[in-house]
């Protein structure tokens, strides 16, 4: 499969003109997204990843290392024509209504005629604005200049899309109309580079995710990799109190409380060793589930341990 | 074609700005009160209505274009909607002469109003005779703004708005002087020094004096002898003066981080 988007050593580094010392927004970092993924970009405030997001798009240029979008470097004229960005709390033009808006940046693609009139209608539609397409941007909600963004961000219907926090300021409707439309694309074979603070989100919609923290990757992985983490939850019965002994020392949590025992365990290799011990005095394995953690849990962990060093 | 559509857009927000406009109707409001202008003889008044009238759309036109010209760039900036558009096909010159252009777009019109009810006042005091060749000081007040506005392009690539308004203020004020700049520039009783700073000045800073043509009230003296000649020469200086500064910004703007 082709490649999206590829960083390589990607380092950049501000010299504000007040401070002595260089701040790294992004060091050292090196991703791949494949092709027709949706690419969860995530880390806390100020970790990087607008600015990583920018020198993809050409706007700022690194200080060392090297990024390609659908393998051209970042910032080719041309590789522009079939991606496309929506920024975090986007602005528009507020003179002008919804329609016009559109209409102004698939001018920028050179869209125009019939065409482009059937796309910006069509967009309108997907976004739920066209009702309110001759509405001043001045008058839009919140929630509604999100909608405008989105839709400005297909006009080009772009082989991949940067989104930065897409979801910020949406009521819980357009919220999900918008996760929605995210998981169409993904249908579409689209390619999504999804930065977001949303991690129900991210963890609903995404196949990879890379965690960076103050300019630095920590980790990066499919979710099934990072969330099983190959722990495993064994429900069981019959057991004696010598036996919960014994495995209390293969496992890492044991609740004996009631009839049902639940033995939680770090690995496969652990699974195999409860069942060698409970089968042969007569005890029940009643559930063996792969017990997976939150998206959340993880990159709090994460981001905690990291802060702690 | 892209720059066509960014150049309509600056000037599409331009015209409806509210500071502008005010600058706008201010202007027209004083243009017209000239024709109230009436304590002298009918030779004497029409020659104070034109100066005036000339003068005012000056004025204005050099407020209008330093409030122009100073948020150009950093609003877009400031705002994010330089993010969108950059991430399009968009090459960074083609935004920035889209830019500038839709900036020149907005001073044409904004002059057009100014001059059509200058021409109108001016006409009502001479029994209705249109004075076309007023439009020759319209047409060199808006070379001397495009010059001008070239300069707060190259500025706001550097300095934020408030500081690019006082440095372009500041050039359009020492290039209005340029006789003071060249007279300072000779002299035998000046140091070396001072004169080589006053002729660096006068030849550096853009001459905005030069479009001054218009005022026989101050310059009852000036006689210019080849009236085509002398236009000429100050419309090229003003593209060639323009197109150094546009080159200088563009190059700088390539490279900048947004």
């Amino acid at each position: 499969m082709a490649i999206a988007v590829k960083t390589e050593h990607l380092t950049k580094t501000f010299q504000h003109i007040m401070h002595k010392e260089p701040v790294n927004a992004v060091s050292d970092l090196s991703i791949e997204v494949q092709e027709g993924e949706i690419f969860g970009f995530l880390g806390p405030n100020g970790a990087g990843k607008t600015t990583t997001i920018k020198i993809l798009l050409g706007l700022v240029y690194p200080t060392s290392g090297q990024a390609w979008i659908l393998d051209k470097p970042a910032g080719d004229i041309e590789t522009k024509r079939q991606i496309s960005y929506l920024p975090e709390t986007p602005y528009f033009y507020d003179y002008m209504s919804g329609i016009e808006v559109l209409d102004f940046y698939a001018s920028l693609f050179g869209i125009d005629g019939a065409k482009k009139r059937s796309r910006i209608e069509e967009l309108l539609k997907i976004v739920g604005l066209y009702q309110d397409r001759h509405k001043r941007l001045s008058q839009y909600s919140k929630g509604m200049l999100q909608r405008i963004g989105i839709a400005q961000a297909l006009v080009n219907d772009p082989k991949l899309l940067i989104l930065d926090e897409p979801t910020t300021g949406l009521d819980p409707i357009a919220h999900s109309e918008i996760r929605d439309l995210i998981l169409k694309l993904r249908d579409e074979g689209k390619t999504v580079f999804l930065s977001s603070h949303q991690l129900s989100d991210v963890e609903m919609v995404c196949n990879r995710v890379a965690i960076l923290n103050r300019g630095t990757l920590i980790k990066t992985g499919s979710l099934d990799e990072l969330l099983l983490a190959g722990q495993f939850k064994i429900e069981a019965e019959n057991l004696d109190k010598a036996m919960i002994e014994k495995l209390k020392e293969v496992s890492t949590y044991i609740d004996s409380k009631s009839n049902v025992v639940i033995i939680e365990v770090a690995d496969g290799e652990k699974v195999n060793a409860v069942i060698d011990m409970i089968r042969p005095t007569g005890g029940r394995i009643i559930s063996i589930l792969p017990q997976r953690r939150s998206l959340e849990d993880l990159f709090v962990e994460i981001i905690r341990e990291v802060n702690k060093k | 074609m892209t720059m066509l559509t960014i150049a309509k857009n600056t000037l599409g927000e331009a015209m409806r700005k509210k500071i502008l406009n005010i600058f706008l109707l201010v202007a027209l409001a004083m243009i017209a009160f000239a024709v109230s202008f009436a304590s002298f003889t009918m030779r004497e008044e029409l020659t104070i209505i034109k100066s005036f009238g000339l003068g005012v759309i000056a004025i204005a036109g050099m407020f209008i274009t330093v409030m122009l010209g100073v948020n150009l760039v950093p609003q877009e900036v400031e705002r994010r909607t330089i993010y969108t558009i950059l991430s399009k096909p968009v090459r960074r010159w083609e935004f920035l002469l889209g830019k500038f252009f839709g900036a020149l777009a907005t001073i044409l019109v904004n002059l057009a109003f100014m001059a059509v009810v200058f021409l109108v006042t001016v006409a009502w005091k001479h029994q209705w005779q249109p004075e076309w060749a007023l439009l020759k000081g319209v047409l060199m007040i808006f070379f001397q703004l495009f010059l001008l506005s070239s300069v707060a392009l190259v500025f706001s690539i550097f300095t934020t708005p408030v500081v690019n308004f006082f440095l372009t203020a500041g050039v359009y004020i020492v290039g209005s002087l340029s006789d003071v700049t060249l007279s300072m520039s000779h002299g035998a009783d000046k140091s070396p020094i001072v004169k080589g700073f006053y002729w660096l000045v006068h030849y550096l800073v853009p001459n905005f004096a030069n479009f001054f043509t218009q005022n026989p009230l101050i310059h009852p003296e000036s006689v210019i002898k080849n009236e085509l000649l002398y236009y000429a020469q100050n419309i090229i200086y003003a593209i060639i003066y323009a197109s150094v500064l546009l080159i200088i910004a563009i190059l700088a703007f390539e490279r900048k981080d947004m």
